[in-house]
C-alpha cells in the first residue's frame, strides 16, 4: 500500500514536492517507514549520514496531528508527517 | 485570553501594534513583549535572511497546550497571551516571533514571557534554514520533538 510523508524542515531537502510517496506492507510501524526512507537516502543520496541521521532523530504526525511513537501502526493508506529536530522562535 | 496565528511573509509581517490591541485591557498592570529577530551572525558564519518551515497546524495547536499548561505550571489564572510566527523568508533585523503577555503583576509577566519562549523552542514543530553572505544555506540543528 502507498502512503503518503510530508515533508518538513531539513527534510525537504529529500524532494522537491514537499513529500515523498512510500510503498509499504499493510499494518507496517512507524520504524518500518524510517528503515523505507533510510533505504531512499542510501539509493538516490549515497546513504548521506547527515540526512540518515536526520530521519533518526525524527518524530512523526498523523492526519488528525498527533505526535505518533515508532510503534504506531499504519493499517490504511493515508499521510503522515515526519517531524524532524525542531527549533523555532 | 489567547490570539495565535501564523503569519506568511509573502503576505504579511508580523506585527507589534497588533499586540498592543489585543493586550490592551485595564486588567494588565504588566505587559510584556518577546520579540525575535534575526541577527546577522551565528556561528561565526555572516547570515542574511532566514527561512522558517512549519507545520502550521501542529504549531497551533501547540500554542494552545503551551497557553494551556502555563496555567498549571505557573498557577497564572488572569493572563492574556498573543503570539504570532513567521513562515517563509525573513531578512536581518526582521521579526520572526511575537510573544506578547499581559498578567496582573510584573513578577507573573516576566515568568509567563520566559515560559511560553522555552516551551516553543521545545514543543512547536518550526524549522530554520539559515541564508549566508556566501550564497550557502543551511537548516540548522534542532530539538527532537518527543511524543506526549
Amino acid at each position: 500500500m502507498k502512503i503518503i510523508v510530508e515533508l518538513y524542515g531539513a527534510t525537504k531537502d529529500l524532494s522537491s514536492k514537499n513529500f515523498l510517496e512510500i510503498d509499504i506492507k499493510n499494518n507496517s510501524t512507524i520504524q518500518d517507514v524510517k528503515f523505507e526512507i533510510i533505504k531512499f537516502i542510501d539509493k538516490k543520496f549515497e546513504g548521506n549520514k547527515n540526512l540518515k541521521q536526520i530521519i533518526e532523530s525524527s518524530a512523526f504526525c498523523s492526519e488528525n496531528d498527533k505526535i505518533i511513537s515508532e510503534n504506531y501502526i499504519i493499517s490504511k493508506s493515508q499521510t503522515i508527517g515526519i517531524i524532524p529536530p525542531i527549533g523555532g522562535g | 485570553m489567547l490570539h495565535t496565528k501564523i503569519v506568511d511573509s509573502k503576505r504579511g509581517k508580523i506585527d507589534i501594534v497588533k499586540a498592543e490591541k489585543f493586550l490592551s485591557s485595564s486588567k494588565y498592570g504588566a505587559i510584556i513583549y518577546f520579540i525575535g529577530t534575526v541577527r546577522n551572525l551565528n556561528e561565526n558564519k555572516e547570515v542574511t535572511g532566514i527561512t522558517y518551515d512549519s507545520k502550521d497546524s501542529l504549531v497551533l495547536k501547540s500554542f494552545e497546550e503551551i497557553y494551556k499548561d502555563s496555567e498549571k505550571k505557573l498557577n497564572i489564572k488572569d493572563k492574556a497571551v498573543f503570539i504570532e510566527h513567521i513562515k517563509g523568508y525573513v531578512s536581518l533585523r526582521e521579526k520572526s516571533i511575537i510573544i506578547g503577555v499581559g498578567c496582573k503583576h510584573r513578577d507573573e509577566a516576566y515568568q509567563l514571557s520566559r515560559y511560553i519562549i522555552e516551551e516553543i523552542k521545545k514543543r512547536t514543530p518550526i524549522w530554520k534554514k539559515e541564508h549566508y553572505s556566501d550564497n550557502d544555506s543551511e537548516w540548522l540543528k534542532g530539538v527532537s520533538i518527543q511524543q506526549n
